[in-house]
């Protein structure tokens, strides 16, 4: 097992109150090379799970392992992608010297900016290395930052709603871009989203969460072969079978 | 496009020039009194023959040695004071009494008791400079580093970037924004007590001898040295707006 949740929960201090408790005994594993999605619904806590599997944030009870060590820092094998990319890449760092981010502390800057070029091309950069993030559109920065994150080449791609902030037809761009990277490298990948399409389209297996305190109600194998198009995927009956199942599901759960 | 930025400067030009004559006209026709204000003409000729005769260069560089030791000596503690308490909780909490006690005083009445125990020569004036210049790139520096957005902290975490790794090419580079602002505020107030530094040691530079022209009757030469100073105080200004557009590019996201 790659990564391991075991009866996480985590509570947050409030004002003169009981700590909230945001999350209970959540129990997730996720398997070598496998695409998992974490499918809930806008405040539920996902990214706080995130952030406890990337040893980001420490949890209140239970224990996260990576490869059966528990972890209580950010592991080597891991890398998180955050959603907010235009506050995730450094500003005054051309899109290059972002991507070195990865390695430079590692093997130099030098050797890191060389390093940079082939994630650059792999995410379709290439040719972008001396610009500025804020030269870029959001999807263009979004790619930068996974090309930063393929850059440290690791075996754990933990993903927080990467592709909520860019508009739909570059999500789309994105995902096909996901899916032809996951194709390419052994990648296992923990993917947070509230979209639903996009857990299908992306994932092996989708954990579906409940509102606060947030548990996992169930997780679902979503058995589509891949290789997977975005476009033609969408047209599945089985892709349109878990749609509905899981939109009713979350907006039964979202009102009641 | 120099001549629009001509246009754009022109009018402010214009006015300065309106200002200029009319002083000169409001002094020979007895408005002004000459022994208070000489006419502007007769100041540009004293200030020509200053600069002509080379007798400028001596008090401005003394000057200009001043404000460049005293604003390096205390933008180098800023920095490093700003910088640790801004990172490390413990270094703010043995710190933040010390600051907040002597922040508030204002540097140029600590000059008389610094005399006492530094004499009246270059040590002193550099330490009441320095004095000054410290608090606001201290200041500037500290709300710099803990400002630094927690998700680009999160980022140089999750990649394995060290402790050290992370402060030099991350939080530092975050908070120069923050620091260029406050060596820009700390610049004009070196200048200030440079200047009056040299007024109460009475050794040289530019304040001593507008101080000295005055007390001596010597009104146009104090004029005079008074523009030099002013013009000084401009090209510092200058350069460092220029370092800071230089270092500070990737800010300009409307280019």
């Amino acid at each position: 097992m790659l990564l391991e949740l075991d009866a996480v929960s985590k509570a947050f201090p409030t004002r003169g109150g009981p700590p909230a408790r945001v999350m209970e005994r959540v129990s997730l594993e996720v398997r070598a090379g496998e695409f998992m999605a974490v499918l809930g619904p806008s405040g539920c806590g996902k990214s706080t799970l995130l952030q406890m599997a990337a040893g980001l944030l420490p949890p209140t009870e239970g224990v996260v392992r990576v490869l059966g060590r528990p972890i209580t820092a950010p592991p080597p094998e891991a890398v998180y992608v955050f959603q907010q990319y235009s506050r995730s890449l450094l500003p005054w760092r051309s899109v290059r010297d972002n991507v070195a981010f990865a390695l430079e502390h590692r093997i130099g800057r030098r050797a890191a900016r060389a390093a940079a070029e082939a994630p650059l091309a792999q995410v379709g950069l290439a040719g972008f290395g001396d610009h500025y993030p804020w030269q870029l559109s959001g999807g263009m920065q979004q790619r930068v930052a996974i090309a930063r994150a393929l850059a440290a080449e690791p075996a754990l791609l933990l993903m927080d709603e990467p592709f909520s902030a860019v508009d739909a037809l570059t999500r789309l761009d994105l995902h096909a871009l996901v899916l032809e990277i996951c194709a390419r490298r052994k990648l296992t990948v923990l993917l947070v989203t509230h979209d639903v399409e996009e857990a299908i389209t992306l994932a092996d297996r989708i954990a579906v969460l409940t509102p606060r305190p947030t548990t996992v109600a169930q997780v679902i194998e979503v058995g589509i072969d891949r290789p997977r198009d975005p476009v033609a995927t969408r047209e599945l009956p089985r892709f349109l079978e878990l749609r509905h199942a899981l939109l009713e599901r979350l907006m039964t759960r979202h009102v009641g | 496009m120099w001549g629009d930025r001509v246009r754009a400067v022109l009018p402010g030009v214009a006015v300065l020039a309106l200002l200029l004559a009319g002083l000169e006209w409001a002094v020979q026709a007895g408005l002004i009194r000459r022994v208070l204000l000489p006419p502007p003409s007769v100041i540009g000729a004293t200030l020509w023959d200053l600069l002509a005769s080379g007798a400028f260069v001596d008090p401005l560089l003394a000057t200009l040695q001043l404000v460049f030791a005293g604003f390096a000596i205390g933008s180098l503690i800023g920095v490093l004071l700003g910088t640790a308490m801004g990172w490390w909780p413990a270094a703010f909490r043995l710190f933040e009494p010390l600051v907040e006690l002597v922040r508030p005083v204002p540097k140029s009445a600590l000059v008389p008791p610094l005399m006492l125990f530094l004499g009246i020569g270059f040590t002193m004036k550099v330490t009441s400079v320095a004095l000054v210049v410290i608090f606001p790139v201290l200041l500037n520096t500290l709300q710099g580093v803990r400002g630094v957005d927690r998700v680009m902290l999160d980022a140089a975490r999750t990649h394995g970037w060290g402790s050290a790794h992370t402060l030099r090419h991350l939080v530092l580079p975050a908070a120069l924004p923050f620091v260029l602002a406050g060596m820009r505020i700390s610049l004009g107030l070196a200048l200030v007590l440079a200047v009056l530094a040299e007024m109460l040691a009475g050794e040289g530079g530019l304040g001593f001898l507008i101080l000295d022209m005055q007390r001596s009757f010597l009104i146009r030469q104090m004029y005079a040295w008074l523009v030099i100073l002013a013009v000084l105080g401009l090209v510092l200004n200058g350069i460092v707006a220029a370092l800071e557009r230089r270092a500070l590019h990737w800010q300009n996201r409307n280019p």
